[in-house]
């Protein structure tokens, strides 16, 4: 493979990057994993989803879930986000130990979860409501985090006059309203076309620069995992662990054009190693069966 | 300049499988779908050739040899008709016999009350040719000029057509008669027997199937008629039966609607009351109408409770199944943004249920329907149902008729004002957006309109 093109190891930072992260790694620590595990109980007995694992996010990173299916990448930040509750361990955010779903940790779903009977404006001024704020203020809040994610257009608009994209926008506006601590995001472009996949990773990159917020994104997209985030969390699955937690040398701000740069290849290179580890000898081959009687060959 | 084809559209097919019509010819179908089984009761009504397995008398007679009696406006079997026929035929021949071999019989004062009694069987045909009023129908001087009429000439049936036969006898008996006296005294009644008049009668309908118009003019007749003081009018009676139908169903609503949200909402509640009412629906409520009439006393209470039995346990269920349907994902939504149990049922599961909750009362009102006839027979008889009862009981199933069309237009009407006032409630979904205003929908918004009442024809916009 490396015949086409020499890559450097992943593991390679240039001074930028390098010195990017000694900063990063100054900063407070927002959440602190310790032992956190997952397992069902069954009639066949007990199922390991996720075996204890230990991480920690510092302040304003952009953290990357990633592994194959059924590495219980999704469960993880559900359980962070209080929607399910842990087998084992804990986590502390900011140092405190918090329980239950909260409006400190805000989560967009991969399904389009705006509240059908609100419109835009208020489905963003929900979470303000809901914590016991009222008035004008709110209102004029929840404007300006509309005009952040660019649909100030659409604010009297219902979820059901929007596009998919645009969906998505108002969920991060209405999550952000709220200011949590960290924002989960389980798989949330996952259901738009590649198009306006490609504009949301833009946006959300220019948001997040905005906004005084730590992110920890779920995907099974590698490049999108190595365009948004600092670092990249690999999960193994059965059960699931941490395979490594790689740092991504590619230099900020992102752009398009960094898609094909070395570091890019490298890190995406790892990434499909880890994920997807080649089985020498083992892929089945298809049977040489000749279905057709033209004498046009095709390769 | 050339003149530009239209541009030929393609028509779609009237068959075309899972493709919508057009919105005209849905209209059509739909227009159709009431007008067919209406031709087809006017045709099996109209038609005499189709069915008409019945003779109607239009005149009748006693025989002689079997009591039963059969007045005009009797329904008989195409089959017995003829044998009914022949008998009186009979009698008439055995009289004519008598009379020709000089038998003058007992005579007096006997045959003469036979003879009155053969006098007056002219009086309904004579009603209903319009000859007579109701009221004079006994009086037999007039009778009596009736059959003068139809032995010379003079009155020619329009409703009900004389056989030449029947003509023939009257011109018998009437010189009989005219023999004795020109005009009705009862004691130069001739001495020895008339002939009786000939059954006559056109094919029918059996009873339970009247035509349109006779349903048409009965119900008419029914809803105008100011009855006697004691009983209540047909709009009284449609009132008290909607009245019963509205609040078993409110009700049932009002209690099971909070607790079919709390089932769905908490697992808590849904294992606590859920088997039991889901064991409760399948025993019917009709069952508890002695029962419910001893809890409850005489009058209207029971009746309520009839309905609210009926429809109460069905509504809690599927309440509590629409609230169970409503999507998780929007719960996860909301609590991540920090709502708590009482928050997450107040401002997400009721706003998020209510356009399905709004279509399973729809539904749940039709079931209320249902019970309307069985709750009003419950106790002291009331209502519509009271009166259905009694003429279906006489065997007046042309005021039948009215009742039953009028609770199934109410139940209908209700239901489309309902369903249309859907998009305007719930603006959020998508099928409001989408579908054009129907009827109703129009003249809702033709009522809204303010523009309406500021026309130069309410003189407001002058000049």
């Amino acid at each position: 493979m490396s015949d086409v093109i020499e890559l450097p190891s992943y593991k390679e930072q240039s001074d930028a990057v390098r010195a990017r992260f000694a900063e990063i790694k100054q900063r407070p620590i927002k959440l602190e994993v310790k032992d956190v595990s997952k397992s069902f109980t069954t009639a066949k007995g007990t199922v390991d989803v996720l075996s204890p694992i230990n991480f920690n996010v510092h302040r304003r990173e952009f953290i990357s879930v990633i592994g194959p299916s059924g590495c219980g990448k999704s469960t993880l930040i559900r359980m962070l986000a209080g929607l399910e509750t842990l087998s084992g361990g804990s986590f502390l955010l900011d140092g405190e130990e918090a329980s239950g779903p909260g409006a400190d940790r805000g989560m967009v779903f991969q399904g389009y979860t705006l509240f059908p009977w609100l419109t835009v404006k208020k489905n963003v001024m929900f979470g303000l409501e809901v914590n016991g704020r009222s008035g004008t203020a709110v209102e004029q809040e929840a404007l300006q985090w509309i005009e952040l994610v660019g649909l100030t257009h659409a604010a009297e608009k219902y979820p059901s006059q929007l596009s998919g994209g645009m969906k998505q926008r108002v969920a991060i506006a209405r999550s952000l309203a709220n200011q949590p601590q960290i924002l989960f995001m389980d798989e949330p472009f996952g259901a738009l076309d590649p198009h306006t996949r490609c504009q949301m990773q833009a946006h959300l990159l220019q948001i997040w620069k905005n906004v005084d917020v730590t992110i920890m994104f779920v995907t099974h997209d590698l490049d999108e995992a190595i365009y948004l985030s600092d670092r990249i969390l690999v999960l193994k699955a059965n059960p699931g662990e941490i395979h490594e937690f790689i740092e991504v040398p590619v230099p900020r701000p992102r752009s398009e054009e960094q898609l094909l740069s070395p570091e890019f290849l490298a890190t995406k290179l790892r990434l499909e190693e880890l994920i997807h580890p080649k089985t020498h000898g083992e892929e089945q081959e298809l049977p040489m069966v000749r279905m057709t009687n033209t004498e046009d060959e095709v390769e | 300049m050339t003149t530009t084809k239209k541009p030929k559209t393609q028509k779609r097919p009237w068959f075309a499988v899972r493709k919508d019509l057009d919105a005209k010819r849905r209209l059509l179908l739909s227009v159709c779908s009431f007008i067919m089984p209406l031709a087809i009761w006017s045709l099996v009504s109209y038609a005499p050739f189709i069915w008409h397995p019945d003779i109607k008398l239009q005149i009748s007679a006693d025989r002689s040899d079997v009591t039963t009696v059969f007045t005009a406006g009797d329904h008989l079997s195409k089959a017995y008709y003829p044998t009914f026929v022949g008998a009186i035929q009979k009698d008439n021949a055995s009289v004519l016999a008598a009379r020709e071999s000089g038998e003058l019989g007992k005579g007096g004062s006997r045959a003469r009350r036979a003879n009155v009694k053969i006098l007056r069987h002219i009086s309904t045909p004579a009603i209903a040719n319009g000859w007579l009023t109701r009221k004079e129908a006994e009086e037999d001087e007039a009778l009596y000029m009736i059959w003068k009429g139809l032995a010379e000439g003079t009155l020619e049936g329009r409703k009900v057509k004389f056989s030449e036969e029947n003509i023939a006898l009257a011109q018998r008996n009437w010189s009989l008669m005219s023999e004795r006296s020109p005009t009705y005294v009862s004691k130069l009644m001739p001495d020895q027997p008339l002939e009786k008049l000939v059954p006559q009668g056109r094919l029918a309908n059996p009873v339970y199937l009247p035509a349109p118009h006779e349903v048409v003019s009965k119900g008419f007749e029914d809803f105008t008629f100011t009855s006697d003081s004691d009983k209540p009018s047909m709009f009284e009676r449609y009132k008290h039966s909607l009245k019963i139908v509205f609040m078993g169903f409110l009700m049932a609503a009002l209690i099971g609607v909070p607790l079919g949200v709390l089932c769905g909402t908490f697992d808590f509640f849904s294992k606590l009351f859920e088997p039991f009412i889901d064991f409760f629906r399948y025993m019917p409520a009709p069952a508890f109408s002695t029962l419910l009439v001893a809890i409850f006393a005489a009058h209207d209470a029971p009746k309520i409770a009839l309905v609210f039995v009926g429809t109460f346990f069905q509504l809690a269920l599927v309440v509590s199944n629409t609230t169970r349907q409503l999507e998780t994902s929007l719960l996860e939504a909301a609590q991540t943004l920090g709502a708590k149990n009482m928050t997450l049922i107040r401002r997400v599961i009721i706003p998020g249920i209510t356009p399905n909750l709004f279509n399973d009362l729809r539904i749940l009102l039709g079931w209320a329907w249902t019970w309307l006839v069985i709750a009003e027979l419950i106790g002291v008889k009331s209502g519509l149902t009271e009166f259905l009862e009694t003429q279906g009981r006489w065997r007046n199933f042309d005021s039948v008729y009215p009742i039953i069309i009028l609770i199934g237009v109410t139940g209908f009407t209700t239901d489309q004002i309902l369903a249309s006032l859907r998009k305007y409630l719930f603006p959020w979904t998508p099928e409001a957006s989408e579908k054009k205003h129907g009827f109703i929908g129009r003249f809702f918004f033709w009522l809204l309109d303010r523009d309406v009442y500021e026309t130069p024809l309410n003189g407001k916009a002058s000049s």
